[in-house]
């Protein structure tokens, strides 16, 4: 009777333990699985990789572009020259950026077309801006109006749309510049703007050009409300 | 107790204990195939980080040339009040080109996935999409917006907001839900344009996704810089 009962204890005990060790072995395995997920980032991983080249060559040529402008403004003090020419060489660079010139280059011109069926929506001409700035557009104008930091695109009455504040209407004749390349095939790919734009029956067609004009912004860009954030450093 | 008991007490307890330990032996067995692979990985995690020292050393050097550039610009005013003028101008032009960070009065908006109380609503629905921020962007510029960033991604001119998959990047860099967008301005036009009765925030709102405004007008809201860069290749300027 005795040696029974030990029996059935020391056989408790041990399927008791082995239960134990078998949990623990579980967690184990799911910590383990964290390696599974992992590999389920390894595209992410690459588009990451690509992401940081992209950002160190931005940044790499704003480097080297200031870094030639501090030479230059050195050899100019040192020889006591003038030197506001470099300064209106700066200011004429940011300009150019904020949209205060008329450019000209290489890209696209796309043209929206109200139809019988259906009219072009200001979403339309928000998303294709989008669309061209995903392509590397470096100027845009919609019916001539310049798009830039602020521009906004607007639906009133449920008819007009604005532009800058300015009232446009079909066709609307988006212009941008950049690699026309890459601009038309941003459009066209399949699936993408056009593809989208035809499915829901509007009317759009598009040229690559060579030589594009792009008005300046006829507008003033302020700050009222707006200051510097000065440096703490 | 019988004999024959225990037997089979023993008997299922050893099978279930058995079962246990080939399919601990079969996960196992299946996860170390992914060495390999997870190797490659680390490799490839490697060279991200890479990258990303690189980039943030050139930005270190990079802040300081610029800081350097001011000095000099600085200097260089000095000489003549055409330069001052310039270097004024040009300062002015870099706040508007989003080189600076800014602050001011103004709203912040934020959107945020919501979640499906009802089997009705549309996963699609109730998450925010890149044409949502779009029209919000869009929207506040409308109402006199001077500087906007979305999760501390300034948008400028050339800035573009895509969509990869379930991941939304503004110049390039990748943003997630919360989308906390800071816009300095007219705060009471901005909120009242953006909280308008019909307006896209209350459409958004209507299929599920969370929305807040919130008016900044006693202290400041900060926009941060533009850490991209302007670089024109194919336009110039028409003589």
């Amino acid at each position: 009777m005795k040696g029974k009962i030990t029996m059935i204890i020391s056989i408790g005990c041990t399927a008791f333990i082995l239960t134990m060790i078998m949990f623990t072995q579980f967690k184990t395995v799911e910590k383990t699985d964290i390696t599974a997920i992992e590999t389920m980032r390894e595209a992410e991983l690459r588009t990451e990789l690509a992401d940081w080249k992209v950002k160190y060559e931005e940044i790499e040529t704003r480097l080297t572009d200031a870094e030639a402008k501090v030479n230059e403004y050195q050899s100019q003090l040192a020889n006591n020259a003038e030197s506001s020419k470099i300064l209106e060489n700066e200011v004429a660079d940011a300009e150019k950026y904020l949209g205060y010139t008329n450019l000209h280059g290489e890209g696209i011109v796309i043209t929206l077309q109200d139809n019988d069926m259906y009219n072009i929506e200001y979403t339309d001409l928000l998303n294709l801006v989008n669309e061209l700035n995903i392509a590397g557009a470096e100027a845009i104008s919609i019916n001539e109006e310049r798009v830039v930091s602020m521009t906004d695109i607007v639906l009133i009455n449920n008819r007009i749309v604005l532009v800058n504040g300015k009232r446009i209407s079909g066709p609307y004749e988006v212009k941008a510049i950049g690699d026309k390349k890459y601009l038309e095939s941003a459009i066209t790919i399949k699936g993408g703007y056009k593809d989208r734009t035809e499915a829901e029956g509007k009317t759009i067609s598009y040229t690559s050009e060579n030589n594009i004009i792009i008005p300046a912004y006829q507008g003033n860009l302020t700050l009222e409300y707006a200051e510097v954030v000065k440096d703490e450093n | 107790m019988k004999k024959s008991n225990i037997g089979i007490l023993l008997g299922s307890m050893c099978c279930l204990l058995t079962i246990g330990i080939c399919v601990q032996v079969k996960t196992v067995s299946s996860t170390t195939t992914t060495v390999g692979r997870t190797q490659m990985e680390n490799g490839l995690r490697d060279s991200v980080l890479r990258w990303k020292e690189k980039y943030d050393n050139a930005y270190a050097k990079l802040e300081k040339e610029e800081k350097e550039l001011e000095n000099l610009r600085e200097q260089a005013s000095n000489t003549d009040d055409s330069a001052s003028d310039m270097s004024n101008r040009l300062s002015e032009y870099n706040s508007l080109l989003g080189y600076t960070s800014l602050k001011g009065t103004g709203i912040v908006v934020t959107l945020d996935d919501g979640e499906a109380t009802t089997t009705k609503m549309l996963t699609s629905d109730i998450i925010v999409h890149d044409a949502d921020l779009l029209e919000v962007v869009n929207d506040l510029k409308n109402s006199g917006a001077e500087a906007i960033a979305i999760n501390d991604q300034r948008i400028v001119s050339t800035t573009a907001i895509t969509c990869a998959g379930n991941i939304i990047k503004i110049n390039g860099e990748k943003v997630g839900a919360p989308f906390v967008i800071h816009a300095i301005g007219p705060t009471l036009k901005m909120y009242g344009a953006i909280t308008r009765p019909g307006g896209y925030l209350e459409l958004l709102e209507e299929v599920g996704v969370k929305v807040k405004v919130e008016q900044v007008e006693k202290s400041t809201i900060e926009v941060p810089k533009y850490e991209g860069a302007y670089k024109f290749e194919y336009a110039t300027n028409v003589e």
